[in-house]
């Protein structure tokens, strides 16, 4: 392919500001190859200390996943209960007005954009540590995320089965219940089990800000370098994320 | 007979000067089966969307029971659409409902909220519902989901939606332009039986023979006039012929 001395111009500035941007990124996370290797080493010998795990206190160790569990389940289920009423308000095809429409999207687009982490810092320096400060963080990201995701199934609806509703005089509430509902429910279902999965993921780090769940124990056998104990928690973790992405994954290829 | 519906004088602009109807009268008596005939943009869409209310027009009337639709807004307006059901070039049924349960979809208006949202419809309007199917010929497949039916018979389950509405007026926008000949027919003599048992039906169609065959009453639009207005006994066919003819679109 020949190309024009215009467009060989436009390609060689392209490349020079790929080029330049990670360079600077290179430079801003300050990534060091030499701490690297000084660093394997000392990984290495604690991945030796570590083996066998530590059994002695499992009985706690699994109770604080369950509270993982929990309060992802908890936290995913409060958001979706907040998303219902919203997400017809943010859907531009069923929304009543537009005055309507975009102050809610706003809103939804900024619980979207603070992470269940920053809440839940904010939620333990007001209701204290423990697993509800994550509950909360959980409930506030995952609203504004659900109702978005709900809110742009709603919009991908045929808009005839909709009209023809409206048609025969029924009011905007059974029109939405009876002609929408059917059509998004499944994909409305299955938003919320990602969400779940996704949420007992992102729980495990929750407890790191001391917002509960099995990430503090993580944090705490980190600090005292307890190896054994740290590999226990990496064990149960990986075990639980596997099981809650298998069963989610299930349950939503039901759906389809 | 006195007119069920009656329109007056309609008149719609789009934009400065793009006129779809330029006083449009039309008036339909219960047990009447009317024909729309028309090219496209002659006006028939913008006549039928001012007849339910879903378009206002800059002039004219239509009138129902002595109220005017174009004058009315808000649960006035959603009262009064009870009255007028509607038949969909695409169907417009809900394709993971089954076909009893978008008949149903006909008594929403009347079926108080509750009902509606548990999926719990009173067992009068489940018999309703039911009969309707019956008289399409659509009963037998009562519980097959709407997207597993073919046009013509998802075309019929929409008639007997229209029909359970127990509206007095049943307005048809291309009701077979999507269908082939065979269900065309069907959905066409169903319409036609329709009529006969007292309810008004206007439906718009772009073959000239099958309105011929099948309406009682024949409304030719062009430029958004009324061309002509007549009992299809006194219709000049090749007349009517012409007014697609002359614009090269074959009927």
């Amino acid at each position: 392919m020949r190309r024009t001395p215009a467009a060989r111009l436009r390609f060689a500035a392209v490349v020079l500001l790929v080029a330049a941007f990670y360079a600077t990124s290179w430079q801003l996370a300050q990534v060091s190859p030499a701490k690297l290797m000084t660093g394997l080493p000392k990984m290495a010998s604690w991945a030796r200390k570590a083996w066998p795990p530590a059994t002695d206190e499992l009985p706690v160790l699994l109770r604080r996943a369950a509270e993982t569990v929990a309060m992802a389940a908890i936290g995913t289920t409060a958001a979706a209960l907040l998303a219902l009423p919203v997400c017809a308000l943010a859907a531009r095809n069923v929304t009543p007005s537009m005055a309507v429409y975009y102050p809610v999207r706003w809103f939804l687009n900024a619980l979207r954009g603070i992470d269940s982490f920053v809440f839940a810092l904010l939620f333990v320096a007001a209701v204290g540590l423990g697993p509800f400060a994550g509950v909360l963080g959980v409930a506030l990201h995952t609203w504004g995320s659900t109702a978005k995701l709900w809110a742009e199934a709603i919009e991908n609806v045929p808009p005839g089965p909709l009209e023809a509703a409206a048609a025969t005089g029924a009011s905007r509430v059974k029109v939405l219940g009876f002609a929408l509902l059917p059509d998004v429910g499944p994909s409305m279902v299955s938003v919320v089990l990602f969400w779940w999965e996704f949420n007992v993921r992102a729980s495990t780090v929750l407890g790191v800000v001391g917002a509960g769940g099995i990430g503090q124990e993580l944090k705490n056998s980190m600090d005292l370098l307890d190896f054994p104990r740290l590999l226990t928690i990496i064990l149960i973790i990986l075990a639980m994320v596997t099981v809650i992405d298998q069963l989610s994954q299930s349950l939503r290829r039901r759906l389809e | 007979m006195s007119a069920v519906i009656r329109a007056e004088g309609l008149v719609k602009t789009y934009g400065r000067d793009l006129r779809a109807i330029a006083g449009v009268s039309l008036s339909v008596a219960p047990g009447e089966f009317v024909a729309v005939l028309g090219p496209s943009g002659a006006g028939k869409t913008t006549l039928f969307r001012c007849l339910t209310g879903l378009t206002r027009p800059d002039a004219g009337a239509v009138l129902m029971h002595g109220r005017d639709l174009c004058r009315l807004d808000g649960r006035a307006l959603r009262t009064a659409r009870r009255e007028i059901a509607l038949i969909f070039q695409q169907f417009n049924l809900i394709r993971r409902l089954t076909a009893l349960q978008n008949v149903l979809a006909g008594r929403l208006a009347v079926v108080p909220t509750w009902r509606v949202l548990s999926r719990q419809f009173p067992a009068a309007d489940r018999a309703l519902a039911s009969r309707c199917l019956e008289r399409v010929g659509m009963l037998e497949r009562a519980e097959a989901r709407a997207d597993q039916l073919s046009g013509g018979q998802q075309q019929r389950v929409a008639i007997a939606r229209a029909l359970a509405q127990e509206a007095a007026v049943i307005l048809a926008d291309e009701p077979v332009a999507s269908l082939d000949p065979d269900s065309a027919a069907t959905v066409l003599q169903t319409l036609r039986s329709i009529a006969g048992s007292g309810v008004a039906v206007i439906a718009s169609l772009h073959q000239v023979h099958l309105a011929m065959a099948y309406a009682d009453r024949i409304v030719a639009l062009r430029d958004g006039r009324v061309l002509q207005d007549a009992p299809v006994a006194e219709i000049d066919a090749r007349a009517i012929e012409q007014i697609y003819g002359s614009r090269g679109e074959a009927a």
